[in-house]
């Protein structure tokens, strides 16, 4: 118990340098190399000539605050989720949360091409919310539907179809191209307008997630327990998956499907700090952020000097860690 | 043994295939009229445009969407009938990504060295399509199989769509490091099509056929005895383990050599068997054969369908198989009493 308390202490007060450090690291090493002291300059006396400055603020910061706040979001969803339906394998990726977001913002590019950005973020948002309805209310008539392994299963079908749906319309339309823009995640076209407009929902969304943590941490015990201990369990449940939608539509209208964060970084949290969500559900926040930039540099050196779309690199992570998963829990519920 | 009902349904099936192939073969960007297509197949009055057309556009196209549905509904059959699983589809597996991902490896190491010989490099891809597939299905029955339960069949599905997912991202990351033309190849195979059909393709495939198919007849009625207990049947004196392992080489073979030249079409191996199912009955030594046809008819429709709905461009087969074979699982899903 002591040992997991000093993890948590740990993990959350070296955060802001964990943070710094891979994000320095993120912004100093890629296709061209910079040095610390450019990095110095361009974000405190900033040359507008300088070729190497003006690489790093208009695509390396970004790129780097992109990939830690959508780091951040994916994991704080996968955490939440998993904690109120008590499904190990849980996560944005695997439940259609991602799929029906990415399916909303692909309809919208053809029918509505002139939207603002805060209107493609309310769609993407209302997407993820379909998406999740979608497998869930079909998941209703499944016989032991809400198992996890056939949760898993339904929301995977799902995601076929609508990436089918999608695609089929994108090359009816002609628009492949931009569609496969959110299916194939691609971080180093990050919009950095969109960017610094989608931080305060963000931070709502991550402020309601932290907010009912301790709620989620009874509602992990069992629903029953804590309609017991008095707990309104339909409402918290609402207002995490508002929360997920929120988190998961804004990191799929920045850069599209990424898979495996918000299944992997909550079960590694859980192994470090246990399973009180208030310590949960910030630590995978930090360690989904640090984990998501880590692979974004991974990505630009695999097949260097090209890039490497992010969501390989997730998966080549992401897959083994789901095998185990699987091999080790079977289909059954239990805590998690 | 006079089985009225199964006569009668494969003459249906196969008058719906000729009827659908005819029409498949003559429509399209350039449609050609009954008299033409009569004059030349007959050479009555050949004409070098439409022979064009016909033999070495969308003859071979025709063809290989025949035995690629042949082949992969006989192969979701079988694999449906040994993990008594009425989910388990090739794709769903991770059977066709195992194989796509091996052909894409295969393609990068050995672009330009076969330059002067394509049809070498292109009868091979079967063979090695079938190694990354029967490389694919066995880590995924070893990660499925359990000492005390056996095979699991909802741990089956969920440790294949993890397979896929994985051999899928292998291929991506592959594909990117080839050339631009190689890479376009590599995104076929993620999707599925039987776009550039050649009669090359259908060569490289047909012995695989040859040899799989017939085996595959023959042990059909121990697929029917695999619905037994397993006591059940070592007591009938048939080596279970054996067998299944024997019926199971041969369905990925089938369908891996069909990925070679196709790409990832799935839920064709999903939907055959039922649909075989409903029109013959529960025997496979009758449904088998039901099953492979139902899957040519599929294929060819579903291969019209995606070539014709945004003339001239072409929406892959896979895709389109994807749209109807969804919800069909979906509603497999929610009729299963597991």
């Amino acid at each position: 118990m002591y040992q997991k308390k000093l993890a948590t202490y740990l993990i959350i007060s070296l955060s802001p340098v964990l943070f710094a450090l891979v994000t320095l690291l993120s912004i100093r090493y890629g296709a061209t190399d910079t040095s610390f002291k450019d990095i110095f300059a361009a974000i405190f006396h900033y040359d507008a000539d300088n070729m190497q400055q003006t690489i790093i603020r208009s695509s390396r910061i970004p790129r780097a605050v992109g990939a830690l706040l959508i780091g951040v979001l994916l994991a704080v969803s996968g955490a939440l989720m998993q904690g109120i339906t008590r499904n190990y394998l849980a996560s944005p990726s695997i439940m259609g949360v991602t799929d029906g977001s990415a399916f909303f913002i692909t309809i919208s590019f053809i029918f509505l091409p002139k939207l603002t950005s805060f209107q493609l973020l309310s769609l993407s948002f209302l997407g993820s919310l379909f998406g999740v309805a979608l497998v869930m209310g079909l998941a209703a008539f499944v016989k032991n539907g809400y198992s996890p392994v056939k949760l898993a299963i339904i929301g995977t079908i799902i995601g076929t179809f609508l990436s089918g749906v999608s695609s089929s319309l994108a090359s009816y339309f002609q628009v492949s191209q931009t569609m496969s823009f959110w299916y194939n995640a691609r971080l180093h076209q990050i919009d950095s307008l969109l960017l610094t407009l989608v931080i305060p929902f963000a931070l709502i969304g991550i402020i309601i997630a932290i907010f009912l943590s301790k709620s989620v941490t009874i509602l992990s015990l069992g629903k029953d327990l804590a309609t017991g201990l008095g707990q309104k369990t339909r409402w918290i449940q609402l207002l995490s998956m508002a929360a997920v939608g929120l988190m998961t539509g804004i990191s799929v209208a920045l850069v599209g499907k990424i898979g495996f964060i918000g299944l992997i970084i909550p079960h590694i949290t859980r192994y470090l700090v246990g399973s009180d969500y208030r310590a949960v559900i910030p630590c995978s926040g930090i360690l989904g952020g640090v984990f998501l930039v880590f692979c974004d540099v991974i990505s630009r050196f695999v097949n260097y000097p090209f890039e490497t779309p992010i969501g390989i690199i997730t998966s080549f992570i992401g897959v083994p860690f789901f095998l185990y998963l699987i091999k080790r829990r079977g289909g059954g519920y239990q805590r998690v | 043994m006079f089985n009225k009902r199964l006569y009668i349904t494969i003459f249906v099936l196969l008058a719906l295939i000729l009827t659908a192939g005819y029409y498949s073969i003559t429509n399209g960007v350039y449609p050609i009229t009954f008299s033409q297509f009569y004059e030349s197949v007959f050479r009555i009055q050949p004409q070098q445009d439409i022979d064009l057309v016909l033999f070495e556009l969308r003859l071979p196209r025709l063809v290989l969407a025949l035995l690629i549905g042949f082949g992969l509904g006989v192969g979701g059959a079988v694999l449906q009938g040994i993990t008594k699983n009425g989910l388990a589809d090739p794709a769903i597996l991770g059977i066709n990504s195992g194989a796509g991902a091996f052909i894409v490896a295969y393609m990068l190491l050995f672009q330009g060295t076969f330059s002067g010989d394509q049809l070498l490099m292109k009868l091979l891809m079967p063979l090695i399509g079938l190694v990354g597939g029967l490389f694919a299905a066995a880590i995924i029955f070893l990660l499925a199989w359990n000492r005390f339960n056996g095979l699991d069949s909802q741990r089956l599905l969920l440790t294949g769509i993890a397979i896929s997912t994985g051999f899928g991202s292998l291929s991506m990351f592959l594909s990117l490091k080839m050339k631009a033309q190689d890479f376009e190849m590599a995104t076929v195979w993620l999707n599925g099509t039987i776009y550039n059909a050649t009669w090359t393709y259908v060569l490289s495939i047909l012995p695989w056929f040859l040899l799989v198919v017939p085996f595959i007849i023959i042990k059909a009625y121990k697929l029917d005895l695999f619905r037994l207990q397993e006591n059940a049947m070592k007591g009938l004196g048939i080596q279970v383990e054996k067998e299944k392992w024997l019926l199971m080489a041969g369905a990925v073979i089938l369908v891996s050599s069909c990925v070679a030249v196709s790409g990832g079409i799935g839920f064709i191996g999903l939907i055959c068997p039922h649909i075989a199912r409903l029109l013959v009955g529960l025997k496979h030594r009758h449904s088998l054969l039901v099953c492979g046809l139902v899957g040519m008819l599929l294929l060819t429709v579903a291969d019209y369908i995606g070539r014709s709905v945004v003339a001239p461009a072409e929406i892959s087969v896979g895709i389109i198989l994807s749209i109807i074979g969804a919800p069909y699982f979906i509603f497999l899903l929610v009729k299963a009493k597991v």
